[in-house]
């Protein structure tokens, strides 16, 4: 039994994610006393009932158009938000790259950026001595990684940040739309780093548009059609059906 | 919970270094300025409150320095701590790290700040011709009640402060009126024993007291009232962690 639990590295059980829309929201006490009764409240029920399982060392692929509930799905899976029902159960250590350099500071180098980030991402001074080589020949920034971040391009910036969060040495990788960014070589390397992290038996979890990638990557693909799933299995097969609707 | 904290230990070590390099950034004096301040701070109360209260207090500006410098952890432990889980609202939305480390972190760099100061007081006392006494083997206790107690407050404001901003102003307010209500500038044995029974309700006047017991007076602290103060810190520490874990669940929500 407890086996069978380790299998998975995440459990979506029968999830439900309600955003409260409040229009003119009241900040303030005063406004809470006052308006309390005229706040305008409407609720948009973004998640209706998902149930998934990953499987560790699984690659999966959530698709589907704008507003399908895809990045909500992947913030509840950090735990940047939580469900209004249900649970989500994840198994291991779990990084996720839902828009990249947050928390760099832009007045710090490359390097200080590195040792910061890679700490809001749970890791010890000593593995990120052992790694910070690792991250700078990644991201080729060469002698830029002594300058300050706001210094850099935008291109520079996004992949300090990617080679940041891809050699944390997570369990779990959750990777939202943001393999767009960056040149052909780098982008190609991305994905280099990707096969690598799944053939060494990582779970990923990776919501994308770009599909031709998405097929050669993963081996599962999951539709999300207005907050629910409709359609989970071999990456081809969901694709094609995708399209054939939305494309 | 622990745990969790301990598996980011990093993230709260470069946090806590940020908040004491990072707050004076520009400025000439840099870190100095916590310290300045401070000191700035006795020396008009020093001028002025002679004057207002005909103290007779001897070492006057000895006794109101052990005060006001624990006294300024406090409240800027109390005012930054509040505002910590809004102001990083943009890092909270984007990636997961246990929150609680940002009010923690504040409270902790305020804790290596007043451990700094600790040196103000002794050459206070050293010149004053005060002198020390074994007392102050009770300072650390002092110290770990006080963070206890500030950390528990700062739980709750901060995590409140995210769904009600007035907040930060109620609680701006009630820190200024508690300055009045705490033994900072004169000492409690000037009021009557029922009034000041009533003062030492208030945690603070303990805590302030408990310092000037061992710098001053050169007494080991009142041990009854210090340990009523210890249960209460850790009460309300209690308190803050279960408000703090209830709400920041919504918090990427809220920012």
């Amino acid at each position: 039994m407890k086996k069978n639990e380790n299998e998975y590295s995440i459990i979506v059980n029968d999830v439900y994610k309600r955003f409260k829309l409040v229009y003119d929201k009241p900040f303030t006490l005063k406004e809470r006393l006052i308006f309390w009764k005229n706040t305008k409240v409407g609720y948009h029920e973004v998640l209706k009932g998902i149930d998934l399982k990953i499987k560790q060392g699984e690659t999966v692929a959530l698709i589907g158009v704008n507003g399908s509930g895809k990045s909500t799905l992947l913030k509840l899976m950090t735990k940047i938000i939580y469900p209004t029902k249900g649970t989500i159960t994840t198994n291991g250590k779990l990084t996720s790259l839902l828009e990249l350099g947050a928390g760099f500071h832009q007045d710090f180098t490359g390097r200080e950026n590195i040792y910061f980030n890679a700490s809001i991402f749970g890791l010890t001074a000593k593995e990120i001595d052992a790694r910070v080589q690792e991250i700078i020949d990644f991201s080729e920034l060469g002698e830029f990684i002594e300058a300050p971040v706001r210094t850099y391009s935008s291109g520079m910036y996004m992949r300090l940040a990617f080679s940041v969060a891809i050699n944390v040495d997570a369990d779990i990788l959750l990777i939202d739309e943001i393999l767009a960014v960056g040149d052909q070589h780098f982008q190609d390397k991305c994905y280099a780093k990707l096969e690598e992290l799944k053939r060494s038996g990582k779970t990923i979890v990776i919501v994308s548009h770009s599909l031709p990638s998405v097929k050669k990557l993963c081996d599962r693909a999951v539709w999300l059609y207005k907050g629910e799933v409709r359609e989970d299995g071999n990456t081809a097969e969901v694709i094609e059906k995708y399209l054939e609707v939305c494309g | 919970m622990l745990k969790e904290l301990y598996q980011y230990r990093q993230l709260l070590k470069s946090n806590v270094r940020k908040e004491i390099r990072g707050k004076y950034k520009g400025s000439f004096l840099g870190v100095l300025w916590s310290f300045v301040n401070p000191l700035l701070m006795t020396l008009v109360y020093a001028i002025v409150f002679p004057f207002l209260l005909r103290s007779s207090q001897p070492h006057y500006t000895t006794f109101i320095v052990m005060a006001v410098l624990p006294w300024t952890w406090f409240t800027s432990s109390l005012a930054q701590g509040t505002n910590s889980i809004l102001v990083n609202g943009g890092i909270i939305k984007k990636v997961y790290f246990p929150r609680s480390i940002l009010p923690i972190s504040i409270v902790t760099s305020g804790l290596v700040n007043f451990l700094i100061s600790c040196i103000i007081i002794f050459i206070f006392l050293l010149f004053s011709g005060i002198g020390f006494s074994i007392n102050i083997i009770f300072l650390p206790l002092i110290i770990l009640i006080q963070y206890f107690l500030q950390l528990g407050i700062i739980l709750i404001t901060s995590s409140i402060d995210v769904y009600v901003r007035d907040a930060e102003y109620i609680i701006n307010f009630f820190v200024s009126l508690l300055f009045y209500a705490t033994p900072v500038l004169y000492s409690l044995d000037m009021f009557p024993q029922k009034l000041s029974m009533i003062m030492q309700l208030n945690p603070l006047a303990t805590i302030i007291s408990s310092y000037r017991n061992i710098f001053y007076y050169q007494t080991p602290p009142d041990f009854l009232m210090l340990g009523y103060v210890a249960i209460l810190s850790l009460l309300v520490l209690f308190i803050g962690i279960k408000v703090f874990n209830k709400l920041e669940k919504g918090f990427a929500e809220e920012l």
